[in-house]
């Protein structure tokens, strides 16, 4: 930002002021961009309210209002504990977290859910613990450095996180993927959530620590320089735990968004192409074993690729049921949507979470659509920015991975919807019904805010040689 | 509800969700398209004295440089062999250090008004953590508007233009400053 306008450029300065500052100029931006936000938030319930009842209820508009004053909470917070953080992170957030509240609760009207059946409710608990856990995040790390010292901590926590869903008794299966936890049959909680941000600390720290074995020696074939064998191992390492998570969880995503995020990061390091041809390879290799050998990564395969022909989607288990009808809502929509409350979202299959892109592509549009893809890519774009402007490497590492993991979760999801990719079972960032994933994305915003604050405030350089 | 009005509504909703968009893409211009160059006024470029400037002076990087003044430094004798322009840097021509060699080539890092410590500890302005670097390593200080290097005792040296410094001694623009196996110079 230019803080050109209130310098002074006549008159002396008084002694002994070496820098005037801006009072709060970034907040105060940041203010007003969350009053639009949450007036849009507020406009998205009413109208769904509108459309599909034909009267305004308030008892869930008070509902919205809560979590907006914990949204300025956490503005308030960064007043005091954050001043120089980026002003455009959280008001995107809030958008989108709202957005997906208006549509879960018009596909609950659908399905006449009301009260703790309703998951909008339980959307909006889970949007303010979501919150409050990003509150707690800003206050409690006052510097992001210091979780460069706990790398190995997080990369072993990531690893149990990714084993509970794998233990008799407190894992949970749904939908046939085992990547769930819960005590008895309430708080169920996806720990591989979490579990992104644990690796992405570990990543920058681990990459931070190594990257010069990664990226000095190699020997050059076919005009890239390619690693030696006995550096592939972090590489190696990371490739045979996605595949696990393939083969024992039965998650393609979550694999797919485990390693694209190390892979980046590993290019990001090393600024070398090798190791991102060398990573494709492996990957496409083992998605290739997994869908002749594993049945539900084949039928994925196969319904994205023929998903309209008679026997897939008709077929009991694993057809194109679910992918077809997405597929309807989003040509129902057309450019400017059916309108809040006016189409027919729940006729798909998962509506609110997995398939809350194809709900709301039906009721806003194409237009409505390409506004909710604009406000990720000006999210994403910002963690890019914050991870550029960064001064230690550790830093701009976590805001590149942090940034990215949110970008590629978008693409697998809106891609495996539209059909650009296959589908696979991922929850849309601050959209998709899911305590687990409202709050993983929200400790991301909390740490990016937490990086951007940092690299505003002290002009330093760190080298590390 | 008419049909209408909740038409009237949505489209009232797209708009005001692309006006949210564009408002921060708007609010981000600078960072998008470059900061606005601002021409300076004469008048206030007149009434601006030279101390006054030094914001002035990082934003005007092209603005008119008084030539400083030819009294001869205390210590000059690292300055007059080896490299550097053998203009002295001061407060008035020299606006960034850059880093030259080692791991962060290429990094820039301004140059204010405040002195600048060199070391492997995390409360110095520049952080090198080498073997070769001491914890409190030197410091560019400012004497009399003009850039001085000085040691703080280190255990493997400081050199300006290959020769070891030992007492604080002046800079000249473009001279190499080696601390640790990072090296870099001060430039307008």
């Amino acid at each position: 930002m230019s803080d050109l306008q209130s310098v002074p450029l006549t008159g002396t300065p008084p002694e002994g002021i070496r820098r005037i500052r801006i009072p709060q100029k970034l907040r105060n931006l940041e203010f007003w961009l969350l009053l639009v936000a949450c007036f849009i938030n507020a406009a998205a319930i009413v109208l769904v309210q509108l459309g599909a009842l034909g009267r305004v209820d308030t008892q869930l508009v008070l509902l919205g209002a809560g979590l907006s004053f914990l949204v300025f909470g956490l503005h308030i917070a960064m007043r005091y504990t954050a001043r120089d953080a980026d002003p455009f992170l959280l008001p995107i957030a809030t958008v989108l977290n709202g957005l997906g509240i208006a549509m879960i609760y018009r596909i609950d009207i659908a399905e006449g859910d009301a009260g703790w059946e309703s998951a909008a409710v339980r959307q909006i608990v889970w949007s303010a613990i979501a919150i409050i856990c990003a509150i707690a995040t800003i206050l409690v790390i006052r510097n992001h450095r210091v979780l460069f010292r706990y790398t190995y901590l997080a990369g072993l926590l990531a690893i149990v996180l990714l084993l509970l869903p794998l233990v008799p008794g407190l894992g949970r299966e749904v939908y046939g993927a085992r990547v769930w936890i819960g005590i008895g049959d309430i708080a169920t909680f996806q720990p591989g959530e979490i579990a992104k941000i644990a690796l992405a600390v570990f990543f920058a720290g681990y990459l931070v620590r190594n990257r010069d074995s990664l990226s000095m020696v190699g020997t050059k074939f076919l005009g890239m320089q390619f690693p030696r064998a006995r550096d592939l191992g972090p590489l190696l390492i990371v490739w045979a735990l996605s595949m696990a998570v393939i083969v024992f969880q039965r998650d393609l995503g979550t694999a797919l968004l485990y390693f694209g995020l190390f892979l980046v990061m590993l290019y990001v390091a090393t600024s070398r192409l090798s190791w991102v041809v060398l990573g494709l390879s492996l990957f496409i290799g083992g998605a290739i074993i997994a869908s002749q050998t594993l049945d539900y990564v084949g039928n994925r395969f196969a319904n994205w690729l023929d998903p309209f022909s008679d026997d897939r989607f008709s077929a009991e288990i694993g057809g194109s049921y679910q992918l077809v009808q997405g597929l309807f809502g989003l040509a129902n929509g057309g450019l400017i949507g059916t309108g809040w409350g006016q189409g027919r979202p729940d006729l798909t299959p998962v509506p609110q979470s997995d398939y809350i892109i194809a709900s709301l592509g039906e009721e806003l549009g194409l237009a409505g659509i390409f506004a909710i893809l604009a406000l990720y890519l000006l999210f994403v774009a910002r963690g890019f920015r914050i991870g550029f402007a960064g001064q230690d490497d550790f830093g701009k590492l976590l805001g590149v991975g942090l940034a990215f993991v949110v970008a590629l979760q978008v693409f697998i999801v809106v891609g495996g919807v539209t059909r650009v990719i296959p589908l696979t079972g991922l929850t849309t960032p601050f959209l998709a019904a899911g305590g687990s994933s409202l709050v993983a994305n929200w400790i991301i915003v909390a740490l990016l805010l937490r990086l951007s604050d940092t690299v505003r405030n002290h002009p330093r350089l760190v080298i590390d040689g | 509800m008419s049909e209408l009005t909740l038409l009237v509504l949505q489209l009232g909703f797209l708009l005001l969700l692309w006006v949210f968009v564009f408002a921060i893409v708007y609010a981000l211009r600078s960072d998008l398209f470059g900061q606005r160059v601002r021409k300076l006024r004469p008048e206030t470029a007149s009434a601006a004295p030279a101390p006054a400037a030094p914001a002035a002076a990082s934003a005007f990087p092209s603005a008119p440089v008084a030539a400083p003044a030819a009294a001869t430094a205390p210590v000059s004798h690292a300055a007059a062999s080896g490299g550097g322009t053998g203009e002295l840097a001061s407060s008035e021509n020299a606006t960034r250090l850059v880093i030259t060699s080692g791991t962060k080539n290429g990094a820039e890092f301004p140059l204010g008004h405040d002195e600048i410590t060199i070391g492997r500890s995390s409360d110095s302005a520049i952080i090198i953590r080498d073997d070769y670097t001491s914890t409190h390593h030197a410091r560019l200080m400012q004497w009399n508007g003009r850039w001085m290097l000085q040691d703080l005792d280190s255990t493997n040296g400081t050199f300006l233009n290959g020769s070891r410094v030992t007492v604080p001694t002046p800079i000249p623009l473009g001279a190499t400053v080696k601390v640790g196996a990072t090296t870099f110079e001060l430039r307008r």
